[in-house]
């Protein structure tokens, strides 16, 4: 028994292909890289990820395989591992990297084929 | 006495803020997204009312999951414009009504919603970004012509609450709104949505058809949308798309026969941007 399959309010949820429900276990699972993500927000946080990511990672305790989903920027494998997708928005504007650009990767597209999907490419 | 004098339901994409800020109102892109939203600025110009009171959702900015409020409801008498990661907007400081959210959260409390206060602390998008859109003239005009009161609703981490419960707390609000003495102009609004999904590889995912039969049902039949669960929303909106439950705050918020005096819908991207604007019989 988990904490979604307690949840009356998220019966057939695990039905849906693709959808990564963020509960208790997810948010457990992914407390320390989420709090690291969170901290973005803090300019000096953000300062010392741009300017020496290894002291950043060592302050927060990051697993080696947490470091490597953040560096390479892959989103597909951190919201698979527990990242809430509103802490890696952070990562994704401290990188410049765009939520469509994200949501690409996640669908495993290219950004020009999944912007060839939508109704106005340009707004973004 | 407060007096509730309508509600806005809007979209609050992070994007609506950035197309504000660099200023996209003649680009093509944008131009529908601006187009939708003037009426309801014009509304709001016209009534001039005191407060909006807003059910917002947080994206892990300012509260984290360490300890995330399931509703939390800010009493300060100054919002800062959070830092999401790239510098706060350039926005002035978000004017708060101190008095009538004490008095509001006192209400609720007693009203057996056992709210979490917060006091001077930012907000992010969730609020932000439909709100330069409704005030389109207070960025340069250096301030804001109304206060807000900041209801935060989870809508990120499961246990959220239901439908019904959202539903129930905007029922709470009319209440305690009711409930003060001075007299005052208030308007409630429910952001987010409509359908989305942020994450995995159904990221992307859009349902204009379930959209529009929101739009239709947030007026004329909100009974219906309680009686969903957050999987039917998750499947029909998209998972992201399940925070339209903060809609349901804002209806409950005012009376069954309220009129609907605007609605427009945008999806350009990856979120329908919609805005719907309820009128009280005076």
């Amino acid at each position: 028994m988990t904490a979604f399959s307690s949840n009356p309010q998220l019966a057939g949820a695990e039905r849906l292909e693709g959808t990564f429900i963020f509960d208790l276990e997810r948010s457990a699972r992914g407390l320390r890289l989420n709090r690291f993500l969170h901290g973005l927000v803090i300019p000096e946080r953000r300062a010392l990820f741009k300017s020496d990511p290894q002291a950043a990672f060592d302050q927060a305790r990051l697993t080696p395989e947490e470091q490597r989903m953040v560096l390479e920027l892959d989103w597909r494998a951190l919201i698979h591992y527990g990242a809430s997708f509103f802490t890696m928005e952070k990562l994704g504007r401290v990188s410049g990297v765009s939520n469509p650009a994200m949501v690409a990767a996640m669908r495993g597209e290219t950004l020009e084929s999944f912007l060839a999907t939508r109704r106005v490419p340009g707004a973004r | 006495m407060a007096r509730i004098i309508g509600g806005i339901g809007t979209s609050h994409v992070p994007t609506i803020g950035m197309a504000y800020d660099r200023k996209k109102g003649a680009d093509p892109d944008w131009a529908p997204l601006f187009e939708g939203y003037a009426p309801a600025a014009r509304w709001l110009a016209e009534k001039k009312p005191d407060v909006l009171v807003f059910f917002f959702n947080d994206h892990a900015t300012t509260f984290f999951f360490d300890h995330y409020p399931t509703f939390a409801i800010g009493v300060w008498d100054e919002y800062p414009i959070a830092d999401e990661g790239m510098g706060p907007r350039p926005v002035p400081a978000l004017r708060g009504h101190a008095p009538l959210s004490r008095h509001m959260a006192t209400a609720l409390v007693n009203d057996e919603f056992d709210m979490s206060v917060f006091q001077d602390l930012p907000l992010d998008h969730g609020l932000n970004s439909p709100l330069t859109m409704l005030y389109p003239e207070a960025v340069p005009a250096g301030g804001w012509p109304v206060s807000v009161v900041p209801i935060e609703v989870n809508v990120l981490q499961h246990p959220m609450p239901t439908p019904l419960r959202c539903w129930k707390l905007g029922q709470a609000v009319r209440r305690a709104v009711a409930s003060w003495p001075e007299d005052l102009s208030v308007v409630v609004v429910g952001t987010g949505g409509l359908s989305h999904q942020m994450n995995g590889e159904r990221a992307g995912f859009n349902n204009e058809a379930w959209d529009r039969e929101f739009l239709e049902l947030i007026h004329t039949d909100p009974m219906a949308l309680t009686r969903m669960r957050l999987a039917d929303f998750a499947r029909l909106g998209g998972s992201e798309g399940a925070e339209v439950i903060m809609w349901l705050a804002m209806r409950g918020a005012l009376s069954p026969d309220v009129k609907k005096v605007h609605q427009s819908y945008y999806l350009p991207m990856t979120t329908a941007m919609a805005v719907a604007v309820f009128e009280e019989t005076p």
